[in-house]
């Protein structure tokens, strides 16, 4: 898939993950690695920039095994963006979807 | 490339950030690479799913840059914003760069103008060294030299709104520039 397209996806996916419950880095990049093929490195500097914008809050928490893992936490204004971004994608996929099948009807 | 090697690049490609926001970001990584090493995943496999180091100080430091100039607008934090941007991508170039040297270039042209009326008199006085002294250039290179300081009057609200004017631009285009980030 386009490289460009996937990365502005990226951004969806994380917060869409986070909705559910708060999650370590690993864990994200896992999830999402499983789903769709990603430069895992990006995920990192998304993170950081969406903490920044206040999107989510970070916590340490100790592990059983080895180090403790920093983990990461949607905020209110956080879930407002996701769902802004969720209405948005789900107008494109529509439409995206309506011209195939028009296409493929033909 | 091995955990030592790519945490050993990301930070001496990240050498422009703070201590302390280095060490998080290099905390971020060495807890990925512990947390792959205890599921059993070698470190060079978890480098190469990375992706490069550079690569990621690039993005890094991009928005790094930009955060900078919202926080404190300084000449210098200006051009380093700029050049980060530019950085990462032709596109930047355009919308950022072209804009910037026009402004440039216009408030330096601008300042050398004023300068030079302001300076005509001088060239009477040498004038009148050599002989070449006439009542007529005096009165001109008068003039001039009133029209220089009102230039430079202008040109001094005019840099400051023009300073203004492109922060303003550059922090309108954070956002879209941002998105430009995550595309690259």
């Amino acid at each position: 898939m386009n490289v460009q397209f996937k990365k502005g996806i990226l951004e969806l996916c994380v917060l869409v993950l986070l909705d559910k419950k708060d999650r370590y880095g690993y864990e994200l990049v896992q999830e999402i690695s499983d789903q769709i093929e990603i430069s895992e490195g990006s995920v990192y500097p998304l993170l950081r920039r969406l903490t920044k914008e206040e999107y989510f809050t970070t916590y340490l928490q100790e592990s059983s095994e080895g180090p403790p893992r920093k983990y990461y936490k949607l905020t209110d204004k956080g879930r407002e963006y996701l769902y802004e971004l969720l209405t948005d994608w789900k107008e494109f996929s529509n439409g995206v979807n309506q011209l195939i099948e028009e296409g493929v009807r033909k | 490339m091995n955990k030592e090697h790519f945490l050993k690049q990301l930070e001496s490609s990240l050498k422009k950030l703070s201590l302390e926001e280095r060490q998080d970001i290099l905390q971020d990584y060495e807890e990925y690479f512990s947390i792959g090493i205890e599921k059993g995943k070698s470190e060079q496999e978890i480098a190469t799913s990375l992706g490069q180091p550079k690569k990621i100080a690039k993005e890094l430091l991009a928005s790094y840059h930009l955060d900078m100039v919202e926080q404190k607008t300084s000449a210098r934090n200006i051009t380093s914003a700029v050049w980060a941007v530019i950085g990462l991508g032709f596109f930047n170039f355009l919308i950022v760069f072209a804009p910037f040297l026009t402004l440039v270039c216009l408030v330096i042209s601008g300042w050398l103008v004023s300068v030079a009326f302001i300076l005509s008199p001088l060239g009477i006085i040498i004038n009148l060294f050599i002989g070449q002294f006439r009542i007529a250039d005096m009165f001109l290179s008068l003039c001039l030299c009133g029209i220089g300081i009102f230039v430079a009057m202008g040109m001094f609200v005019a840099t400051k709104a023009i300073t203004n004017g492109f922060i303003r631009y550059l922090k309108y285009n954070i956002t879209f520039v941002k998105r430009g980030i995550k595309y690259e």
